[in-house]
Order: structure tokens, then sequence, then C-alpha cells
């Protein structure tokens, strides 16, 4: 019975491929967008992840580049109970990198006539500048930047004391690529020189933490950046803390919270875990978007399983007249669009497949990366089934609902 | 063996009702082969179907072997259907997406096939003279090669009861010939019962029971012979 509708299947070639990519299309859908949210999710716990400890901003301040905090709070903090790190930085958006900001580009494309190759950038490629506190920062234990430090010479080194005060930076090889050096046009080398804003710096040192958050940051000495980005001796963007037990960090944040009051001390867990909430709506809202994608597709199915129904009311006929029940007639029909529904959720898979690899060729410079996991695709497979079965379950009632005898007459006329 | 008494059938009929038949009584003794003949239209094929438990009719009854087929219940009409009854069709109807021994194994399709039920199938075929077309789809096989696959469908499960509606009226008269020495042999070999709608009286043979229907009444039968042998006449044409 299973090949036979299996067979009824493939001698209508070209009806089941069109029902299949009305299923299949939506199959990809949700195999994609849900690779792309996972991936997402993954950067950015990636990224995270790597930073124990918490960060101190300003009270109801989204990100350290918008905040500001006055210096000496970090000597406030200092005598907070279990701080056993602090670590002050300034954070500003860079103002330009050799010559070119995120949205005054194409004035300087015009001005050299150069860089008209650029590709457009988005906003994960903007840089960022950080200084910090050169000193303060050799005493932590969980900073990321000295640990993505490029291996071998041409890495360079990280910042040392001996930095402060000095036009010194050190970047991610992402950055030293997107803006090359402005006269050979060749990503920049240690050694070589940087135009940020209207100073020089020379590069010291390249890491690479394959993230695409982190990898947009310039680091320097807190003194350097004050001086480039305007920021006056008595500010401080944010403050790095750590604790002396990692796992007590929540109660560390709530005692700076109560210690200094008008700032947010927020753990590394706590971020994440807003942030999967917020990864969770944008699943439901893909969810959305899809079902009704879904609901095309199921459509189709149950189009194609009506046309191809109607046309062998005669066939069911004969079935019927050679003692098949109602229940074999529905059977037959439910099989060959639960056949369709596998079919569709494989060619989707297949699709997806194929995107995704593609889509990450592409996509390998900003640390994200589309994975379809096992479970993933077992849940578009199975979706797929439950979809072509639902198509069909109404087809196949009419045709099992069928008298026999009108059934033949039908048939043979 | 069949008997039918009183049986009507009407069809809805846009605003109104078809009455295809009006009052059938008639009675078919085992092992006899059976014609119901009369004009188009006059219900020949519904009263066919109804002795297959293909529909239901609308008032009267049917009893085959002495089981009543109105009183059945789906359940038991399906199986009556499957084991009793071999239906071959005037536009042979087997199923374009199966082989010629599938299309024989089609009554058991749905419990699974047994290397015994196909030994059973190619048997068949080969007594139809298909031996060699096993594995052919109906439609690379001729008009007379598909009827015999229908028959060898219809004799599979060895039924009591072969009811066929013009078997050969889409076939030219050498290979109707043929179809119905396969039938004649078959009523002869086992003693199956036979019902074979026709408007070509010339397979009609004298000793063979005709049942004449006209406007959905029985012309011959039991107003002549109420207690006996109905409907028994000779071929007049
Ligand atoms: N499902 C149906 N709905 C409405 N009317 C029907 C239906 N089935 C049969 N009829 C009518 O019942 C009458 C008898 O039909 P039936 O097919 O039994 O005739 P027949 O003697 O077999 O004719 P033919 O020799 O043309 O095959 C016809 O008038 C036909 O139109
Ligand atoms: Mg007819």
């Amino acid at each position: 019975m299973w090949t036979f509708a299996w067979r009824n299947l493939a001698t209508r070639p070209l009806r089941t491929i069109l029902a299949l990519v009305g299923l299949s299309i939506p199959i990809l859908g949700v195999l994609g967008l849900f690779s792309l949210s996972g991936g997402m999710r993954n950067l950015v716990g990636a990224t995270l992840s790597q930073i124990q400890g918490a960060m101190i901003l300003r009270e109801g301040q989204p990100s350290p580049v918008f905040s500001d905090l006055p210096a000496d709070l970090a000597d406030t903090i200092r005598k907070v109970p279990g701080v056993s790190a602090v670590a002050p930085e300034v954070w500003k958006i860079a103002p330009s990198v050799e010559g070119q900001t995120l949205f005054g580009k194409t004035v300087k494309g015009l001005g050299s006539g150069g860089g008209s190759s650029q590709v457009a950038r988005s906003l994960f490629d903007q840089v960022v500048i950080q200084g910090q506190d050169i000193v303060a920062h050799q005493g932590l234990k969980s900073a990321v930047f000295p640990k993505a430090m490029i291996k071998g010479p041409e890495g360079g080194r990280f910042l040392l004391p001996e930095d402060r005060g000095k036009n010194r930076v050190v970047i991610s090889s992402k950055i030293a690529h997107d803006y090359p050096d402005p006269k050979t046009g060749k990503p920049h080398k240690v050694g070589d020189s940087l135009r940020i804003g209207n100073e020089r710096f020379e590069i010291i040192g390249l890491y690479n933490t394959n993230s695409l958050v982190l990898d947009g940051v310039a680091l320097m000495d807190i003194d350097t950046a004050r001086k480039l980005l305007n920021v006056s001796k008595d500010k401080v963007s944010s403050i790095y803390v750590e604790a002396t037990d990692p796992a007590k960090i929540d109660q560390v944040c709530e005692n700076i919270e109560k210690a200094a009051p008008g700032v947010d001390a927020r753990g590394v867990n706590e971020i994440l875990s807003n942030f999967g909430d917020l990864m969770d709506q944008l699943d439901h809202f893909l969810f959305a978007t899809v079902a009704l994608a879904l609901m095309v597709g199921v459509v189709g199915i149950i189009n194609t399983m009506l046309m191809s129904t109607t046309e062998r009311f005669g066939e069911f006929g004969v079935l019927r007249t050679n003692g098949w029940s109602r229940s074999n007639v529905l059977t037959l029909v439910t099989a060959e669009s639960a056949y369709l529904g596998l079919l569709a959720g494989i060619v989707g898979f297949v699709l997806a497949l194929v995107f995704t690899t593609v889509a990450n060729q592409f996509i390998t410079s900003t640390g994200l990366k589309l994975t379809i996991t096992p479970w993933n695709a077992l849940g578009g497979l199975t979706l797929s089934i439950v979809m072509g079965t639902l198509g069909g379950l109404y087809p196949a009632w009419k045709a099992s609902r069928l008298v026999p005898m009108d059934a033949i007459r039908l048939g043979t006329r | 063996m069949i008997e039918v008494s009183d049986l009507h059938k009407s069809f809805r009929s846009g605003e109104g009702w078809i009455e295809a038949l009006r009052g059938v009584t008639c009675h078919v003794p085992k092992g006899r082969f059976a014609f119901i003949v009369g004009p188009s239209g006059s219900g020949k094929s519904t009263l066919l179907y109804l002795m297959g438990a293909l529909d239901r009719p609308t008032s009267g009854t049917i009893k085959v072997e002495g089981f009543d087929l109105t009183a059945m219940s789906e359940a038991e009409q399906n199986a009556y259907r499957r084991d009793k009854i071999g239906f071959i069709f005037q536009s042979f109807n087997l199923i374009g997406n199966l082989t010629a021994v599938e299309n024989v194994l089609v009554p058991f399709l749905p419990r699974g096939l047994t290397p015994e039920l196909r030994s059973r199938a190619e048997e068949l075929l080969k007594d139809v003279g298909l031996g060699k077309r096993l594995s052919h789809r109906p439609r690379q096989l001729s008009g007379g090669e598909q009827q015999r696959v229908a028959i060898a469908r219809a004799l599979v499960k060895d039924p009591v009861l072969v009811l066929a509606d013009e078997p050969t009226g889409e076939l030219d008269s050498r290979t109707g010939d043929e179809i119905y020495r396969i039938l004649r042999e078959l009523q002869a070999r086992r003693q199956t019962t036979l019902v074979v709608v026709t408007h070509d009286r010339r397979f009609i043979t004298p000793d063979d029971l005709v049942l004449e229907i006209q406007d959905g009444e029985l012309m011959n039968g039991e107003a002549k012979e109420p207690n006996g042998d109905l409907a028994r006449v000779a071929s007049s044409s």
C-alpha cells in the first residue's frame, strides 16, 4: 500500500514538485530562521561568556559608549566588600579611522577618488575606542583582549605600562583589514601607523576574538583616549569589576549599587539572560511569520491532493468494489500527502543546508555562524510531515466518503 | 443463491427523484449464467451494483447465499465484496499505477501480500493467457488483455458470484468471444454463479437465465412464475 501511494505521487511528477516547492520553502524558512537566531545566540553568548565579572555603568545607559561616571568612583568601589579588582575604562565611538567614519565615508571617498570599491559597512563594523587604565587592567584575571592576541611576531604585543600617554594602539585583525593602509590598499600590520581622528597611532599589536561585538574595539591607554576623545580627567565611561569569588558576582553587584547610587552594576550572567529573553521573543516572531508561510504551503498540498483525488474517483470506486474499506482509502490518500510532506521536509532541509553553507561564506568576518542542529532538522522534518498529513486529510476524507457505486459511475463517465 | 425481492432504488436528480428500480423481484440459482438485458437507462447497472453491495437500495431486500445484504454493516459489506464477489466492468477499471499482478492482488493490498497470494495471482494470469505480461502496466496492454487481467482480479478471491457490467462493451467481437469463452469455462469448471449485463444478445444461450428490464421493472419474471425458476427465457434476437 505504501509503495502504491508512492507511485501515485511519482506518476504525476510536475504536480508533485509544485506542491513540494510550496511546502519546502516555508520549511527552509523555519530552518533558516532558527539557525540564524541560534547563530546569534551563540555569537553573543560566546562574546559575553568571555567576560566574567561585572560592568558598572551610569544608571539607564545601555552601553559603555554612552555612559559617564566620575573617575573617583573607582576608589569607592574598591572598598565594597567582595571586590577584588577594579579597572576604569573610557569608551567612545572612534571619530574616524583612516579618514573614514561610518556615515561620512562617502565624503572622503569623493575627495580622494579612492575607497569607492569599499563594501558598505554595517553598524558592527564601527570602530569603538577603549582607553584602559593599563596598570589596573593588568590586575584582572578575566581580561579578554590580552588572551586574544595573535600568536607570533605578526601579533605584536598587548598594552604595557610603558605605553601610558603614548599614541599606541592595539586593534583587531578585522579592523586592520577593514581600514587598510590608504597608500598601498593592503591591511595594516604591526608597526604601521593608523590615523584615528586627526592623530597618528602606532599599531603595536593585533588581536582576534572572532566575535562580532568585540572585534570592533581599538585599545589604547586611558589618558591617550581622553585626549583623543575630549574626555576630561575626572570622567570615565565604565568600570570593570571582578569579585573575589566569581560565583558571588550578583551579590557584589548589589553591594556596589548600594554603595554608589546612580550606577548600574550588571553581571555578565544577567546580561546573558536578558539577551536570551530577547531572542526568545524574536523566535516567536519568526515562528509567526513562518507559520503563515506554512499555511500557504498546506493550502497548496490540499489543492494538489484534491485535484489528484477528484480525478481518481473511479479508481477509489474500484478499490472499494474490491473490498477496500473507507479507512483503507483514507489511509492511502493520507499516506500520499504524508509522503509529500516528508519529501518537502527533506528538500527544505537540503535547501537550508545549502543556504547556511553559502551564507556562512559571506559572514565569516562577523563571527556569526549559521548551523542547523539535528534537533532543528528533526523538528523541521516532523513539522513538514505533519503539515503534509493535515493537508491530505480533507481530500482523503472526501475520497473515502464516496459510495462505491457513485465512484464507479463518476470514474467511467 | 441470489434472491431479490421488491427492490426499489431512487436517485436524487436536480429537483426530483429518478426511480431507477421500481420493485424488482427475481431469483438466480447457484451456478447459473444469468443475463440482465434491457434498453439504456432501464436500471441494469443499478440492479447489478446493488447485488454487489456497492450501494444500499431505497427499499426491498437482496439475499445472497442467505445473507441479507441490506442488513449488513459497512464492515460486513466490505468483507462481502472482498471475499465473495468478483466485479468486471465495461471499461476494465484497472489501476494505472499497479502492474498486472498487483491489479489482480488489489483486494489483498490493505492486509498485505503473501508469496502464496502472489503465485496464485500469477497462476490466474497464466490461465487467462497473460503469463508473459505479469509486470506490465495497464496502459501497456490491449483492451482484451486488460479485461483478462480484470477477470483474473475477479477470480483471485475464488468468488461465489461474479458480476459483470457489459464486459465486452469496449472490445471488438473477436476479443468479446474470447472473454465469454473464459467466463463460460469458469462457470463450467468452478460452478460460479455469473450475472452479466449486456446489450449483445448473441452471447446468450438457451440454457441461460435472462432478466429483462425496462424502466426499472422486470418484464419477465414473478408475474408469470411466482414460485419457480423465474424469468427463464431463451434469447429472442
Ligand atoms: N447516481 C445517480 N444519480 C442520479 N441518477 C442516476 C444515478 N445513477 C443512475 N441514475 C439513473 O438511473 C437510471 C438507471 O441507470 P443505470 O445505469 O442502471 O441504467 P443502465 O440500464 O445500466 O443503462 P446503460 O445501458 O446505459 O448502462 C438512469 O436513468 C440513470 O440516469
Ligand atoms: Mg449500465
